[in-house]
């Protein structure tokens, strides 16, 4: 009970701290419309080349939109705590590191679910994409597991900034190549294979085609494995970041850099 | 002269100053090439090979948005945090004047992009650099970047007021590359996009540079998007001046 209330008080916290868009008109601008205008570029540049129907772009973009507040999320969630110059305070803390940085995901986690659930709506009202009821649990499940591991891969990324000057280059970078490298936007047979393996070991890969599936009305057991893939990728990411911040931490202690750019 | 001179060693101050930092230069570097790269296979996807160069092209002047519009959001924002924006408010010039170099240069950084995806797309995918118009293709891309420049201006006036302004910069990316056609044909997108696009810069700055790219009447969209991007700078200054006075008078200028 006490490590749930740390992971889940600790984030809640630590995000309304850390997170810096504060007013709600900022919040919608930033990652609701943003995020919808992105969905509403691929889905009309794709209809134009007829690379793939709308199910495919809709449902894909709408799970990758997810990657925007988690990716940034995850990397503010330690970034940010060295800029402000409270990263000292966290890391003298007495309870696990682990935890606490675990922690900091779930809040971003919810934010990207909540801004692919306002972009598969939107999108698909706009777009007139008809969606079985049935597949509503299973899409939201599959976004979950997607913006989860975005989370992590975003926490992943954010340790680095431990190391690095300045980790938005790598986060801005990230955020286009996951638009690239997740067959996202272009299917997988259009890829090289290299960029399909890379792309496999990448968060929303694996979530944006679970969520296919279940648009396309099939059923639990034909997205599981999909599902089981992201939520795979998302662990390796979290034990990534765990690793790399001990590392970095264990570094900056070492060399004194912990505040230092 | 005076002023002349002043934009023009403004402008130099700029660019030299954005192109000595690692974010911007990466930013401006690696995005677009990653975003040209996708536009190549997305292209290549739906059997337009022959259009590879369009696309090139697009994911270039995509580019250039991209830097001006983050460009003169953080240029306001970054001088707030260095504590320079009063200073440059307090300029014996008038406050557009000395802004407008930012912008420009912000746009210059952003010909980066447009020579990156150009190099990218020759050396990686052997895309042949076959311009229909290559002089024209030359002065509209120089037209593109001064215009968006000043367009840049006029979003930089708003931008002095906002305390996020990168925020809203955010939100302005992918609505001006899908209705200014950038890489989207503005005939697939709904039709009460069209008078949007009619009225942006970048609709006609795009326009020009694939005209010039694959063939047809450049000129006419070089001349709108700099007759445009004039008005922008005229309402920017005009918009700058009001903005400053009102930032002045509710001391709000560096809290904005």
């Amino acid at each position: 009970m006490k490590t749930i209330r740390l992971m889940a008080v600790g984030g809640t916290i630590a995000y309304r701290a850390l997170f810096n868009w504060t007013t709600p008109g900022m919040f919608v601008g930033t990652l609701l419309v943003g995020p919808l205008f992105q969905l509403l570029f691929f889905a009309y540049l794709g209809r134009q080349l007829q690379v793939a129907d709308d199910r495919f772009y809709i449902v894909g973009n709408a799970v990758l939109t997810a990657s925007l507040a988690c990716v940034f999320g995850g990397t503010m969630a330690v970034a940010n705590e060295r800029r402000y110059g409270t990263l000292g305070h966290v890391l003298l803390s007495p309870r696990s590191r682990t935890l606490i940085f675990w922690g900091r995901v779930l809040p971003y986690a919810g934010n990207g679910l909540l801004i692919a659930v306002v972009t598969l709506t939107v999108g698909a009202l706009l777009l007139g994409l008809r969606i079985p009821l049935s597949a509503l649990p299973g899409l939201l499940l599959a976004m979950a597991a997607g913006s989860l591991a975005c989370g992590f891969f975003g926490l992943t990324l954010g340790a680095l900034g431990l190391r690095f000057r300045d980790v938005w280059v790598i986060s801005n970078v990230a955020v286009a190549l996951l638009l690239l490298l997740t067959g996202v936007n272009v299917p997988a047979d259009g890829l090289p294979g290299w960029m399909v393996t890379v792309g496999q070991w990448l968060p929303i890969t694996h979530a944006a085609s679970a969520a296919r599936s279940f648009a396309a009305g099939e059923g639990f057991a034909s997205a599981a494995p999909a599902l089981g893939r992201e939520l795979l990728v998302g662990a390796v990411y979290a034990a990534a970041a765990v690793i790399l911040l001990k590392i970095f931490e264990t570094e900056s202690r070492r060399r004194a850099s912990l505040d230092t750019y | 002269m005076s002023t002349l001179r002043l934009l023009l060693v403004g402008t130099l101050l700029h660019a030299k100053q954005i192109s000595r930092s690692p974010f911007e230069v990466a930013i401006a570097l690696v995005v677009p090439v990653v975003q040209a790269t996708l536009a190549v296979y997305l292209f290549r996807s739906g059997g337009e090979q022959h259009r590879l160069l369009e696309a090139a092209v697009g994911a270039g002047v995509m580019g250039v948005w991209s830097s001006v519009l983050f460009g003169s959001g953080g240029a306001i924002q970054n001088q707030r945090w260095q504590g320079t924006l009063e200073m440059i408010m307090m300029a014996p010039r008038r406050p557009a004047l000395v802004i407008l170099p930012i912008t420009i240069a912000t746009g210059i950084t952003g010909t980066y992009a447009l020579l990156a995806t150009l190099a990218w797309g020759r050396l990686l995918y052997g895309i042949r650099l076959d311009f229909a118009h290559p002089v024209a293709f030359v002065v509209a891309a120089v037209v593109c970047v001064v215009g968006l420049g000043m367009f840049g201006l006029l979003l930089a006036a708003t931008f002095v007021l906002m305390r996020n302004a990168n925020a809203l910069a955010n939100t302005l990316e992918y609505p001006v590359w899908l209705v200014s056609g950038m890489l989207v044909p503005i005939t697939v997108l709904p039709a009460w996009t069209v008078p949007v696009a009619a009225i942006l810069p970048t609709t006609w700055g795009a326009r020009a540079l694939r005209e010039a790219t694959s063939g047809g009447p450049v000129w006419p969209s070089v001349a709108l998007c700099l007759g445009i991007s004039l008005i922008c700078l005229l309402v920017g200054f005009l918009v700058m001046g009001r903005v400053e006075r009102r930032a002045r008078a509710a001391a709000t200028l560096a809290l904005a």
